[in-house]
């Protein structure tokens, strides 16, 4: 878990929470973006759960995420990257992994893909941002 | 122009089209599918086109038939397997959505 400035300019922080191998394609979409300390609470922040969220680990997910919706003064969005996060993706049936982690805190944005590309994780936080992106 | 290889000879790993004149309900990307993300609905008709005199027969008329975008892993497993090829690789990706049930594609959607 780590915050990354997207656009190094303070704009829009980043909490990385890097599961699985989806974390791969948020470091390609990242493009080496500063790594930076917890922002202050009026920081415009996203939460990016990227890869199989498990049932062992399910409550620390959903614990970060309701302490940073806690904690910041504008609510953080909440993005589902890639398949596992959305719905377990191919290990929907196994009996250890969570079904989405929707199934534990609000989800703002599902990015399907197995993997997600870097751009439609780039074009999401752009819309976020509003900087332009999804068409 | 670049050095950059042509657009057509890269791999192709978008969505999945459907070409639904193609389908014949047969169910095989259904059970292929290691994800289990494609479902579909069908039900049978009497084929118009028999000869004269020949005996009546069925085919599948296709109701509904989905992706769960939110499962598919992309391995194009159905693409292969489809004997009528009524599906094929897209270079366009999925978007993005702001719900679950908004990643399930249908017919139209697919095409």
């Amino acid at each position: 878990m780590r915050w990354v400035d997207w656009y190094s300019d303070g704009s829009l922080h980043v909490l990385d929470v890097a599961l699985a191998c989806c974390s791969l394609e948020f470091d390609a979409a990242a493009r080496g973006a500063a790594l930076v300390a917890e922002p202050s609470p009026d920081a415009r922040t996203a939460v990016v759960v990227s890869g199989t969220v498990t049932d062992r680990l399910a409550p620390a997910v959903a614990a970060v995420v309701d302490g940073l919706r806690a904690r910041q003064e504008v609510a953080p969005v909440v993005v589902a990257y890639g398949v596992c996060a959305c719905t377990g993706g191919p290990y929907w049936d196994s009996y250890a992994v969570t079904k989405g982690v929707d199934t534990l805190v609000p989800v703002d944005v599902y990015v399907p893909g197995c993997p997600p590309t870097p751009a439609a994780l780039r074009e999401v936080l752009d819309t976020v941002a509003d900087r332009g992106g999804v068409a | 122009m670049s050095g950059a290889p042509d657009e057509a000879q890269q791999p192709v790993h978008g969505r999945i089209r459907l070409i639904e004149p193609a389908c014949t309900s047969c169910m095989l990307c259904v059970r292929e599918c290691p994800v289990w993300c494609i479902s579909l609905d069908s039900h049978t008709e009497p084929d118009p086109d028999v000869p004269t005199g020949a005996r009546p027969r069925m085919v599948n008329v296709l109701d509904r038939f989905e992706i769960d975008w939110g499962t598919c892993m992309y391995c194009g497993i159905c693409v292969e397997e489809c004997p009528f090829d009524a599906l094929e690789w897209d270079t366009a990706h999925p978007a993005a959505a702001d719900g679950s049930a908004d990643l399930h594609h249908g017919i139209a959607e697919l095409a």
